[in-house]
């Protein structure tokens, strides 16, 4: 499997090593994963739900989900931060979809081409993530790259480039299979 | 399974969050019970955590550190639940211990092995309610040796802004439901059984919406969410 993460093996195995302590009951572990993974974990969320009050519950509901769900983490399956971020997507997610909190209003402003750049941008030169996702074309990149870090929906992807829903569907998916391709 | 290239599709735009409703649902049980397919999710993950580690980090303060270990200590069921016992057990253990000098080995075998049978007894629920709707579950109740009753909720409940989740219970038809918790998200939740009789086998416990504040009734007035009977844990 590859994976172009710039986090260090050495952070994998502190992470791995702490959601089997939570697991155990050992709540000093949880503090371990808050010292390292929360600061970046707001900020994840904050880039999908744009409100700072917003991404501290998502990363406190995350973190509860963690210390319940620890047992679960089976290190055979996969890595332990993709499970961590995982959980928080997920919570993320959640409130996002939620339309009774979000209305449309809120949504976001920015363009679609730079706020698709920002993100690539911040990606290693040397990520395959960003070098395959460069060979899309422009708007069948954007949709991958919205959906993932801002948690746009597929209507809302449509209502933001302009274009009918199954366009937008169909974009996501052969922009998905080029990605597999081009990754591996 | 054999995993074709819209399976693979398919993984990848559960990873992004696209999917919602059935379609979403559908690939969680794919996840479950398809290991191929697990590890395609597992492998669009991968490919897409780079994202989430290049985000700038944000502030997260003690607030937020104090809340999350506050929402913790209110749902540690794992840990033996009352210290108090457990060690009042550990007081005893010399004259175990004494006990098992006197006699034989064998004595503090069986000490060890009714330390073990106390500790479990503690930390296994007593009855569980396994609350769903239709087929779908939705959460489980467990109660505990120690009084403790803790409700685990095992899916997303969507409840609208106002609105809040109530937690029943029906101790006997007589005296008929009583509130016993309430919550504005989906969580686990210790339920207050205080007044009321250890529940039974068979007991009814069940979810529904109702104002934030709670029923004006102080009987259920919204839709069921979910609710199940309890059944003694094997």
């Amino acid at each position: 499997m590859t994976t172009d993460s710039p986090a260090d093996s050495a952070t994998e195995a502190q992470v791995a090593a702490a959601i089997v302590r939570c697991a155990a009951g050992d709540r000093a572990a949880l503090r371990v994963i808050y010292d390292i993974e929360a600061g970046r974990m707001v900020g994840v969320a904050r880039r999908m739900l744009r409100r700072q009050d917003l991404a501290e519950e998502a990363v406190q509901d995350a973190f509860m989900r963690l210390w319940r769900s620890a047992r679960t983490f089976d290190p055979a399956k996969g890595a332990a931060r993709s499970w961590l971020y995982t959980i928080l997507r997920n919570c993320a997610l959640t409130v996002l979809r939620d339309e009774n909190r979000f209305t449309a209003d809120e949504g976001i402003a920015e363009e679609v081409a730079p706020m698709t750049e920002n993100a690539l941008a911040r990606l290693p030169e040397t990520s395959a993530l960003r070098r395959c996702l460069e060979r899309l074309d422009p708007p069948r990149r954007s949709v991958v790259v919205l959906a993932y870090v801002h948690g746009l929906s597929h209507g809302e992807l449509a209502g933001k480039l302009g274009v009918p829903l199954g366009t937008v569907k169909s974009w996501v998916r052969r922009s998905l299979i080029s990605l597999q391709e081009c990754m591996g | 399974m054999t995993i074709t290239p819209d399976d693979k599709a398919l993984a990848g735009e559960y990873v992004l969050g696209v999917l919602e409703g059935e379609a979403k649902a559908a690939v969680e049980r794919r996840v479950a019970s398809d290991a191929d397919f697990a590890r395609e999710v597992e492998s669009w993950r991968s490919r897409f955590v780079a994202f989430d580690d290049t985000t700038e980090a944000q502030a997260a303060g003690d607030a937020l550190w104090r809340n999350i270990e506050s929402g913790v200590s209110d749902t540690t069921t794992r840990e033996p639940a009352s210290p108090s016992l457990w060690s009042r057990f550990w007081n005893n253990l010399p004259a175990l211990r004494a006990a098992a000098l006197g006699t034989s080995f064998a004595t503090l075998l069986l000490a060890v092995g009714l330390s073990f049978a106390l500790r479990a007894a503690y930390q296994q629920p007593v009855m569980i309610a396994v609350l769903v709707d239709g087929n779908r579950t939705g959460a489980v109740v467990q109660t505990f040796a120690d009084g403790r009753v803790v409700l685990l909720p095992l899916t997303e409940i969507n409840v609208p802004a106002g609105r809040a989740i109530e937690v029943w219970t029906l101790p006997s038809r007589e005296r008929g439901p009583v509130s016993v918790g309430l919550m504005n998200q989906a969580r686990t939740l210790t339920l207050s059984l205080k007044d009321l009789p250890a529940p039974k086998p068979d007991q009814l416990f069940e979810l529904t919406l109702e104002p934030a504040t709670g029923s004006p009734t102080g009987r259920p007035t919204g839709p069921i969410l979910f609710k199940g009977n309890t059944a003694l844990a094997l």
